[in-house]
């Protein structure tokens, strides 16, 4: 006890180096741990999207499956149309629920002059589609209504009620999609046959999306498929978040190698800190030394000090990063060209332990070499001064 | 109870080789109270150290009790520290963060003895500190300072007192009081060894040895 808090005194003695040394580590585990919530509530949230999702495979053209990853979770816009003629022969199958086209493009709205991303899908599929999603005011169920997300429409003022024209043919905004948090919200949702008039491909789609009667049929149903229409690639949805996590990956491996680098760089802090301080208390430490201290006590009091700052630091770390996650996750979504809908930086107290435990051990790591050299003193050359 | 034997102490300073001891014989009786006098460099100190086993002699033997200590290994020299030695500085050397209580149970806490709270404060009120067990050291005076560390070489109950200039750092009413202090342990039987540049105070003491370049001449 008295050890302790003679290493917590001796911390005090020196505030401001020790504050500083701390809040170095506290920010690298606030980075550490903010990356490692994040990792974790982006593989929950890419888990928890495709349980909610109605559809089983996209039918798209040929091509990058990457590709086809951003079209269902990005909207991106491919410049290549299935047509809706295929759909007639996956509905045909036996295994299969129902089909539904999607078509995503970029239309100019003159009014505004902006460049809209508008998705158009069959209206009476939304609950099988979309089964999270919460419209305020109602789906679209005429070819000249529109339902507008969250974030387009705040940015623009879109309200319910509003007129919004595309190439000359005027929509009514039925509902606005409340908040999910995803790239959904930035989206115009309109029937997609009105946007297949408006691109004039009455029967084109960017891609089809599958439902089958059991999931058990879709190995199955994917291979015959493959046969039936050629020119055409199968992508399961667990495939398109295989994509997204791939892509994620090595943004991950980066992002914990810039952690953990941070942690390295505020250990040698504390390496300095603590150098400093058994330098400084030389003579102290001679003193102890003759009063009945053995070298392991000495070695043993100045690693406690190590520890605790840096537990403290760690500590602190985990609590500016806790009280910061919704700054984290807004500036993520913002950098991020992918994220899951439901909040990605939730305290979990099993990564918060872990990274305390892993700077603890950095911190530890980094008092060795100030003990041991404190625990080398001689306690004549420290007395005579 | 204390014997040195042609006790020789050198030491390096840069490339030059310094002779602080030249060859000490000497015996200490039980409940003896020295005191040892001498110019600045003449090995005092050095003495001193050799003396609480903070330093080993470059030749000669050192017995306490018996038993000779010169090479004995690091952890031995430790607990010889702990049960036979208490160490007065000139600079008191308090640890500032911890309170007068705190200071003076250091050692036991060294020598993992359980510490007795009210023999502690016993002793506290019995030098005259009444009152400032849970003062830090800023806030006591340069005698009362050096009463918490005499305090604190008492407290694992040593048999041998090693007084560094004691009264180096105090006006001459503390410097008196301290002096009486450490003759007062020794009429409870303990050996004092005192270094001291005041020769009164040295007169007083039951026998003044003079050291002068190394050794005690004639």
């Amino acid at each position: 006890m008295v050890f302790l808090k003679l290493a917590i005194t001796n911390l005090r003695r020196h505030g401001t180096r020790s504050l500083l040394t701390a809040l170095g580590i506290a920010t690298s585990v606030a980075v550490l741990f903010s990356i490692l919530s994040f990792n974790k509530g982006f593989s929950k949230g890419l888990a928890r999207e495709l349980q909610r999702t109605g559809i089983h495979f996209m039918v798209v053209p040929s091509g990058c499956p990457h590709e086809v990853a951003s079209l269902v979770l990005h909207g991106s816009v491919i410049p290549k149309f299935l047509n809706t003629s295929v759909m007639e022969k996956i509905v045909s199958m036996k295994d299969v629920d129902f089909a539904t086209p999607i078509l995503v493009t970029q239309l100019p709205n003159a009014e505004k002059a902006r460049v809209d991303l508008v998705y158009g899908m069959e209206m009476s599929r939304l609950s099988a589609v979309k089964p999270y999603w919460e419209v305020d005011g109602k789906i679209p169920s005429a070819v000249n209504e529109l339902m507008a997300g969250s974030e387009i429409a705040s940015h623009n003022n879109i309200r319910k009620g509003d007129l919004l024209t595309y190439s000359g043919v005027s929509f009514k905004v039925s509902g606005i999609l409340k908040k999910t948090g995803s790239q959904d919200d930035a989206f115009i949702y309109m029937p997609v046959e009105a946007l297949q008039a408006i691109l004039k491909k009455p029967s084109g789609a960017t891609a089809i999306g599958v439902k089958v009667k059991t999931p058990e049929t879709l190995a199955k149903t994917t291979d015959e498929l493959a046969e039936i229409v050629p020119g055409i690639q199968v992508v399961t949805m667990n495939q398109v978040m295989s994509s997204i996590s791939n892509l994620a990956a090595s943004g991950k491996v980066l992002s914990l190698s810039i952690a953990i680098i941070t942690i390295l760089v505020s250990a040698v802090g504390v390496m300095n800190s603590m150098l400093m301080a058994v330098f400084e208390r030389t003579q102290e430490i001679g003193m102890m030394r003759a009063i009945g201290a053995s070298r392991a006590d000495i070695f043993r009091i100045i690693l406690k000090e190590a520890a605790i700052l840096t537990l403290f630091g760690g500590l602190s770390g985990i609590a500016f990063a806790v009280a910061g996650s919704d700054i984290i996750e807004k500036f993520v979504r913002k950098a991020m060209p992918y994220i899951p809908s439901g909040s990605m930086v939730d305290f979990d107290p099993v990564l918060a332990a872990a990274s305390l435990v892993f700077v603890s051990a950095v911190g530890i790591i980094s008092g060795l070499y100030p003990s041991w050299k404190a625990a080398k003193i001689s306690p004549i050359e420290a007395i005579k001064g | 109870m204390i014997e040195l034997k042609g006790i020789e102490k050198t030491y390096l300073r840069g490339s030059e080789e310094v002779h602080a001891l030249k060859g000490i014989d000497m015996k200490i009786s039980k409940g003896e109270f020295i005191s040892i006098v001498g110019p600045s460099g003449s090995g005092k100190t050095s003495l001193l150290h050799v003396l609480g086993c903070l330093d080993r002699p470059s030749k000669g033997s050192l017995l306490i009790d018996g038993v000779a200590v010169e090479k004995m290994r690091e952890d031995e020299l430790v607990r010889i520290r702990r049960k036979k030695i208490g160490f007065v500085f000139q600079q008191f050397y308090l640890m500032p963060g911890l309170t007068v209580f705190d200071n003076i149970a250091l050692p036991l806490v060294f020598s993992r003895t359980a510490i007795d709270k009210e023999k502690i404060i016993g002793a506290i009120e019995l030098l005259g500190l009444k009152g400032r067990i849970e003062h830090y050291p800023k806030q006591l005076s340069g005698g009362e300072m050096q009463r918490v560390a005499i305090a604190r070489a008492l407290v694992n109950g040593p048999e041998i007192i090693l007084a560094d200039e004691p009264t180096g750092n105090l006006d001459s009413e503390n410097s008196e009081n301290i002096f009486e202090l450490l003759k007062s342990l020794h009429k409870n039987s303990l050996t004092v060894i005192m270094v001291t540049h005041n020769n009164d105070l040295a007169a007083r003491a039951d026998r003044t040895l003079l050291l002068k370049d190394g050794r005690f001449p004639g």
